[in-house]
């Protein structure tokens, strides 16, 4: 079951909050590059791996050294399935706002700053809980 | 400017419910199956009480959930420590019918169960240990 690496639990929570930021940036201005750049970093995290996501690395670089070790761990599917959730939501978005769309672009956006948001204030991870419901509605090959 | 108005917009929301999902977190509710015979119970949990503990504690969890390893920590503590305390972790990752079953949507969810299998309480997300322990003191001993 725990075939992919654990996790520090701070690390997610901070790639949330830059995130947040992010997103919140891209909504203000409009500005689809970044929201461009934005789906590439999660995609990376959903289908590269949490270990090169850029923000993971920058955790790694920048926060992790100043902060003690725990020895808190975390399963890594249910995060990366968070970030194939926002890569989704993040492609909507940019495909939006770089084709006219606007409102497209403004709610996907909004819909992936919600998630985001709620990551980085409340450490509440929605993407995983979704991910939660979906093995519950996925009945399982071999299974009585 | 519809961008900001959004961002607000999301944020506030975010801030709501993330507060009600806060104020959810760890509540002790009654039991409102009061009367349950454990023969409704479903069979892993029948499995899991402890006919030698007053209370086990039986706490569903779910492969994938960081706050379940949390309520671990809270509630072996709280049994190691408790006399006639029990608890016991299930894992319902693959059997999500058992939650069904007891009502379950979110784990981790712990279920307090007396001698017979009635329900006595159950708690949602991680519980306060003191808080717990208040509640369960009339049914143990």
């Amino acid at each position: 079951m725990s075939a992919s690496p654990a996790v520090d639990p701070r690390g997610p929570r901070f790639a949330a909050a830059v995130t947040t930021v992010v997103l919140a940036v891209v909504l203000v201005t409009g500005w689809w590059p970044l929201l461009a750049a934005q789906t590439v970093v999660f995609a990376i995290g959903a289908f590269v791996g949490l270990r090169p996501a850029p923000y993971s690395v920058l955790y790694r670089l920048l926060v992790a050294p100043r902060l003690r070790p725990t020895t808190e761990r975390e399963d890594a599917a249910p995060l990366r399935f968070a970030q194939a959730v926002g890569f989704v939501f993040a492609l909507v978005g940019t495909v939006g706002y770089a084709s006219g769309l606007t409102t497209v672009g403004i709610v996907a956006t909004a819909f992936a700053l919600f998630a985001a948001f709620l990551n980085a204030a409340f450490n509440f991870c929605l993407g995983c809980e979704a991910y939660l419901l979906l093995r519950r509605f996925t009945p399982r090959a071999g299974q009585a | 400017m519809t961008g900001l108005w959004v961002l607000v917009a999301t944020l506030v929301a975010g801030l709501v419910a993330g507060g009600v999902l806060a104020a959810r977190n760890g509540r002790i509710r009654g039991s409102g199956r009061a009367g349950q015979t454990p023969r409704t119970l479903p069979g892993p949990v029948v499995e899991a009480l402890d006919p030698a503990a007053s209370v086990t504690l039986v706490q569903l969890s779910t492969t994938f959930c960081a706050p379940c390893r949390q309520a671990r920590t809270v509630l072996a503590g709280l049994a190691e420590r408790t006399e006639g305390l029990h608890h016991v972790e299930l894992d319902v990752t693959n059997r999500p019918q058992v939650a069904q079953e007891l009502g379950v949507l979110r784990t981790p969810t712990t279920l307090a169960l007396g001698r017979a299998g009635e329900e006595l309480l159950r708690v949602s997300g991680v519980p306060r240990s003191g808080e717990l322990l208040a509640a369960l003191e009339p049914h143990l001993g």
